[in-house]
């Protein structure tokens, strides 16, 4: 269980996390989902004590981290996959951190088995791959049998293989009672391995909620129409208690409305009507429609623009 | 490379908690599992005892002149006549200030801790270029114990190495010695003791330099900073001597090498504070550095 309350974090003048309050409960693996910049990683920091919060506070299973006895029992952190001495060795690497709470060597052959690093337990860390750079970490998170995981974008880097490995396995720890944090920019991964959705943009939480209640709810049937008559139509629709969104030169998004009844009402008032398109709520579309204000980088398009290849850019 | 697929691996995590015994033991396991470390180590070893066999053999052959001659060789190459031949216990006495017999084993100490102090900044910036302070601190999370056990296993390092180089020194300087006349031995006044000391200073050092690695978090600008500090002081406040005014001329006297290095002699020397004096001087030094690294250590983000 984390608790996050009114927690802020400011550099400087520049706010990375305005003050947010959230709770990650265990039984289910919850995603922490934004565009680069959000404040994801600076917030996941502030939990495990790396960072100190401007303002509010954060516990975890009851306490602020520092102050428990045994944090590697309470949280498995997969923060930087970096953290680790580049001319250390992989196994020399876990067996100093399961040295600080006496967790017996067995441990150590155990996590890296289950990460897949037997072959190159022995090697530098700083000859790792991306990937095998991920495992090691995933392995440090799991050296104490956490109550609690952070993983901080742990599929970065992994292969196919990798990426769903570490779902089943956040998805059994989950299944085991525990409380599992998984932040990512991809929310294809987050509408396959998470529950709950705790979504962040510029430092503010932007929606929190179950998955399905956050492709239903913010990509709500929508239809899209494009006429040439679209004010016109805007304020013939508007007046039954629907939302009209002016997108384009010619182009209204609706909410509220079927197809049919949208057809209709054109039809009714003489309106021409050249697209009318039912538009499926995906967990992408939901992102973007809850971060498109809040991206912190914008990357200009290359492609002429068009609304897909606006939505590509956002990832990085 | 493969997965298990499966992670249902019973629990065999034990349930113990953070214990400055095992954090001890993780600091011991990082440290010594860097091949850099070792090599360093083991050129220091080598260093200290060839510069001291060296100091040996130098001081033996400046004795035979010295006895020979009976004066000491001055910088222009005239050497005072003398009458007779001393004897070597009177041309003992007429050596130089720092040139005695007894500092020997000691001698390459200026090596030891331009590496152990090298080392022991690198052992915690390193963590902090590399990003595994992040995972230290995550499995320390109150910080201070992590760098007190950083701090130990220096420190033990540091006197052990240097006790080591310095008995070893000892042993070889004693032959050396012998076929100028002079006994080498323990008993020799200030001999014992500035072995024990040599490691007590070496160690300070290492503290100074693992307080650099906190304090800037840069492996070399902790380095530049320490070498200055113990290698360029020294000189540049000798210079500040020639400035008019009494204090100037003292200023020389309380940095942390010259204070630090008189704590290994023995009895009253012009100029400089006694050796007493010179060790808590040198005590000074190390806090000076090692409270704001401890303050800023357990309050900056990392």
């Amino acid at each position: 269980m984390i608790e996050a309350l009114n927690l802020a974090k400011n550099y400087g003048d520049k706010t990375a996390v305005a003050g947010v309050t959230f709770t990650v409960k265990p039984g289910q693996v919850t995603g922490f989902l934004g565009p680069n910049g959000a404040g994801k990683s600076t917030t996941m920091r502030m939990i495990v004590g790396l960072d100190r919060p401007s303002a509010g506070s954060v516990t975890v299973n009851g306490l602020p981290f520092a102050r428990h006895r045994d944090p590697l029992h309470q949280v498995g952190a997969l923060l930087d996959a970096k953290a680790v001495h580049t001319s250390r060795s992989a196994y020399n690497h876990l067996l100093a951190m399961a040295a600080t709470h006496q967790i017996p060597t067995s441990r150590v052959h155990d996590v890296i088995e289950m990460t897949g690093l037997t072959q190159v337990a022995r090697k530098k860390a700083g000859g790792f791959s991306l990937g095998m750079g991920q495992r090691l970490g995933i392995a440090a998170a799991l050296l104490g049998d956490p109550q609690t995981l952070i993983l901080d974008e742990p599929v970065n880097g992994l292969d196919p293989e990798g990426v769903l490995w570490v779902r089943n396995l956040v998805r059994y720890l989950a299944g085991q009672g525990k409380t599992v944090f998984l932040s990512s920019h991809l929310m294809s991964e987050m509408a396959q391995t998470a529950d709950h959705l705790i979504v962040i943009g510029r430092g503010r939480i932007i929606a929190d909620a179950p998955v399905k209640d956050i492709i239903a709810g913010t990509a709500e049937a929508r239809t899209r129409v494009r006429t040439q008559q679209a004010t016109e139509l805007g304020r013939l629709l508007a007046g039954h208690g629907v939302t009209v969104d002016n997108k384009e030169h010619e182009t209204l998004e609706i909410t509220g409305l079927v197809p049919t009844q949208i057809a209709r009402i054109a039809l009714d008032n003489q309106v021409l009507i050249y697209e009318l398109t039912p538009m499926n709520g995906s967990l992408e579309d939901a992102y973007f429609d809850l971060t498109k204000d809040e991206v912190e980088y914008h990357s200009h398009s290359l492609a002429p623009a068009g609304a897909a290849t606006e939505k590509g850019n956002k990832g990085p | 490379m493969s997965t298990s697929t499966t992670a249902a691996v019973p629990s065999q995590a034990g349930t113990a908690g953070v214990s400055f015994v095992g954090v001890l033991k993780s600091e011991w396991i990082k440290f010594r599992s860097l091949m850099s470390t070792r090599l360093l180590l083991i050129l220091a070893l080598v260093a200290v005892i060839g510069v001291g066999a060296m100091a040996a053999w130098l001081r033996g052959t400046v004795l035979e002149q010295i006895m020979q001659s009976g004066g000491i060789p001055r910088g222009d190459g005239a050497i005072a006549p003398a009458a007779v031949p001393m004897s070597e216990t009177a041309a003992e006495h007429s050596l130089p200030a720092g040139f005695e017999i007894y500092g020997v084993p000691n001698a390459g100490l200026q090596l030891g801790i331009l590496i152990l102090g090298a080392l022991a900044v690198l052992f915690i910036s390193s963590e902090f270029a590399t990003g595994m302070i992040r995972s230290t601190f995550t499995a320390v999370p109150k910080r201070l114990p992590a760098f007190a056990a950083k701090a130990i296993v220096l420190v033990a390092v540091s006197y052990v190495l240097t006790i080591v180089a310095a008995f070893i020194t000892f042993l070889i300087s004693i032959p050396i010695l012998k076929a100028y006349g002079v006994d080498m031995d323990l008993q020799r006044d200030g001999v014992l003791r500035g072995i024990l000391l040599g490691g007590l200073y070496v160690a300070g050092v290492a503290l100074i330099g693992l307080s650099m690695g906190a304090l800037l978090r840069n492996s070399a600008g902790g380095i530049i900073i320490l070498v200055a500090l113990f290698f360029v002081m020294p000189f540049a406040t000798q210079l500040l001597g020639l400035v008019p005014g009494e204090f100037w001329q003292h200023v020389n006297e309380y940095v942390p090498s010259v204070a630090g290095g008189r704590m290994l002699e023995i009895g009253h020397r012009d100029g400089f504070i006694d050796p007493g004096a010179g060790a808590l001087i040198f005590v000074g030094w190390i806090l000076l550095f090692l409270i704001p690294a401890v303050l800023l250590l357990k309050k900056r983000d990392v």
